[in-house]
């Protein structure tokens, strides 16, 4: 691959040694354009730092330069998609295995939609996963190991499973099959929702295994916030597509749940990260503060529109667009103030001069030991 | 084979970037691009996938005790007593003890000199992979691309690891990075082809003040622990080791590659108490537990009630 270097006078040269530099720079530039200044373009990772001014008494704190002391995550909007993708299409298998096993023969067209929904979804998930890997033809390295301590690879695994049970138990919605398979896709069915249950989880718990400031510092929020928002995101999506009395009463009552628990956690979440005022900012302002804040609300219409208008389709309707829209929100505000958050160095030092670091966790004479040391200022 | 590691001793580092320049060289790293900063000397400015050295400067407009000129008659500084004992004429020059006085004065005050230091003082840190004891690289990474080595490092296998990124963010030291055009995240190896070979990785083999030593783990602690005594004996009671061992770094377990620093952690952009994501899991998969089985209930509630109104 031919190197090339973009110069100050915006011309692109393609180097003919290797190096990335132009031989002819210092003819080009002359010493009356200030020449470093012109040279330095912050790395993307340093950019919002660099730009953002800081609060006079937030500069006291020493940093390196403002520069960020962590690696921003180099996940693309593939991966806040899948969350929420994956979300989806987990909740629908667990309610279309419960109207499987315990609902009516009014059911059929809700657990239809569901398995659907769940096979299409995984696949589409496996799809947003692989397009994010920096080698996507090396994605089956992900099976290669069993590994608890690695919520990713826990992840791989369940979503690999329950896409294979999922796809399965859809055969019987698109295909004519013969009777013993039809058996074994219900099974699948049951199987998907069992399996699907720690797929809308486990991404909370992928996020919180980081040294993002925000994502650790929410651990225990996050889980169980996203479990409820693929609940809320599934409820919304079957509302939208509509259902006959019985179906329509089991999303509505799935929703409401859904929708009412996803709203709190969102207030727990801030609650939890708030702790440290610092680590809690990117909720607070900014692009992911107002998504964050715009998905809240539109959660809160969706989930007073599902009540109140619930007789009349179109307001079922509007109320399932706010809710799948909240959700997707949520996702997005979360991964861009994660993003934020790594790139704040006093995030992170302030998470652990407040005793928020390992001094959390390590046993409580290891967290003495620490606790004098931050005395004397170390 | 024992743990191999590195002991930088931040107080030795004069930031002639030796070290930058040999891992690069070594490693066949290829360049960061040619950038200016314009806020410091550090123009590397971050470890990164292809940066695996990176020497910090850090200006403080305080001094360091024991700093300043072996030429200055007063005070006595500390860190020069030794090569001067109490009640003898030092010389004043280093370059030979026979030479006047006079010849080899100051043209200018020596008070301004001395006022200026008493401002000013300079921190290098060549920064490198801590090779932690517990590393949240190795234990996020969901392929088994990380793996810890013979000697006790920390490594990387390129021909495994397939960019997913998750090592990146579970490292509480912002040391590993994604290369761009390569997919793939690299970092530091502690030279592992030589080590193989018995040689000395290249940075360490480079540094010409013996600032970053290499060897094993348990020998370099209790040098590195002397050598805190020592300047502190000298007059430098800011010195101390970051990450030596368990005790006073419990998140990490203690670092492979540890330092010898004088101000704050975040002076130098190192976390004040790290911890590896993996000791605070358990919480989360406990809150998702309780989540899930909660979903359960209320997807097998919905149904029932739903039916039984029928």
């Amino acid at each position: 691959m031919k190197r090339v270097f973009k110069n100050p006078l915006s011309e692109t040269i393609p180097s003919e040694d290797g190096r990335n530099i132009d031989p002819d720079l210092d003819v080009k530039v002359s010493w009356d354009v200030p020449l470093p200044y012109r040279l330095f373009e912050p790395p993307p990772y340093a950019r919002s730092v660099w730009t953002e001014p800081l609060p006079a008494t937030e500069q006291e704190s020493p940093t390196y330069y403002e520069l960020p002391m962590l690696k921003e995550p180099v996940w693309k909007w593939y991966i806040p998609a899948y969350f929420y993708v994956g979300g989806l299409s987990g909740a629908c298998a667990v309610l279309g295995a419960s109207a499987d096993l315990l609902g009516g023969p009014g059911m059929v067209r809700l657990s239809r939609q569901c398995r659907l929904i769940a096979a299409t979804g995984a696949a589409a998930s496996a799809v947003l996963l692989i397009a994010d890997l920096g080698r996507p033809a090396r994605f089956l390295n992900m099976l290669r190991v069993f590994r608890p301590s690695s919520p990713m690879n826990i992840g791989t695994w369940i979503l690999s499973t329950f896409g294979a049970c999922a796809g399965l138990a859809a055969l019987p919605a698109v295909l004519a099959v013969p009777t013993p398979l039809r058996r074994l896709a219900d099974g699948a069915g049951i199987g998907a929702g069992v399996i699907g249950l720690p797929l809308t989880g486990y991404t909370g718990v992928l996020l919180a295994n980081t040294a993002v400031p925000l994502w650790q510092g929410a651990r225990r929020s996050l889980p169980i916030l996203f479990s409820s928002s693929g609940a809320a995101t599934a409820a919304s999506v079957l509302e939208i597509l509509g259902d006959s009395d019985e179906g329509a009463a089991v999303t509505f009552r799935f929703g409401l749940i859904a929708k009412a628990t996803e709203l709190a956690m969102t207030l727990l979440l801030e609650r939890e990260v708030s702790v440290v005022p610092r680590v809690a900012r990117p909720l607070r302002s900014g692009f992911s503060g107002a998504l964050w804040r715009a998905a809240q609300a539109a959660g809160a219409a969706s989930l007073i529109l599902s009540v109140v208008g619930r007789k009349r389709t179109w307001t079922r309707r509007a109320a399932g667009v706010l809710g799948a829209a909240a959700a997707l929100g949520l996702r997005f505000a979360l991964f861009h103030a994660g993003k934020r958050s790594a790139r704040d160095p006093r995030a992170s030092f302030e998470q652990q001069r407040a005793g928020y670091g390992a001094s959390e966790v390590v046993d409580s004479k290891l967290a003495r030991t620490w606790a004098e040391a931050l005395e004397e200022g170390r | 084979m024992g743990q191999k590691g590195f002991f930088t001793d931040t107080t030795l580092c004069i930031g002639c970037k030796a070290c930058e320049v040999a891992c690069k060289q070594w490693n066949q790293l290829p360049d960061d691009g040619f950038q200016w900063t314009a806020m410091s000397y550090d123009n590397t400015s971050h470890l990164g996938a292809s940066t695996w050295r990176h020497v910090a400067f850090v200006e403080r407009s305080e001094a360091l005790p024991g700093q300043g000129s072996p030429r200055s008659a007063s005070p006595p500084l500390a860190a020069f007593g030794e090569l001067f004992p109490l009640g003898q004429p030092g010389p004043r020059s280093l370059l030979a003890s026979n030479i006047a006085p006079s010849s080899v004065e100051s043209p200018t005050s020596e008070a301004a000199i001395e006022g200026a230091n008493s401002q000013f003082s300079w921190l290098m840190m060549s920064d490198v992979c801590k090779h932690c004891a517990r590393a949240g690289c190795l234990e996020a990474c969901p392929t088994g691309a990380i793996i810890r080595t013979e000697f006790s490092s920390v490594y990387i296998q390129p021909d495994i690891c397939n960019g997913c990124g998750y090592c990146i963010s579970a490292c509480p030291f912002g040391v590993v990075d994604r290369r761009e055009d390569d997919g793939r995240a690299w970092k530091c190896t502690l030279c592992y082809d030589r080590l193989k070979d018995d040689m000395v990785p290249a940075c360490a083999k480079s540094c010409p003040t013996a600032s970053i030593q290499f060897g094993e783990v348990d020998e370099l602690r209790a040098r590195a622990a002397d050598r805190v005594e020592q300047l502190h004996a000298r007059g430098v009671k800011d010195a101390y080791l970051y990450g030596a061992d368990e005790a006073s770094q419990p998140g990490t377990e203690g670092l492979h590659a540890f330092f010898l620093l004088c101000d704050k952690p975040e002076v130098y952009n190192l976390p004040p108490d790290p911890v590896v994501p993996t000791k605070k899991i358990a919480d989360s998969w406990w809150a998702m537990a309780s989540g899930i089985a909660g979903l359960g209930i209320v997807a097998i509630g919905a149904v029932l009630s739903a039916r039984s109104t029928r």
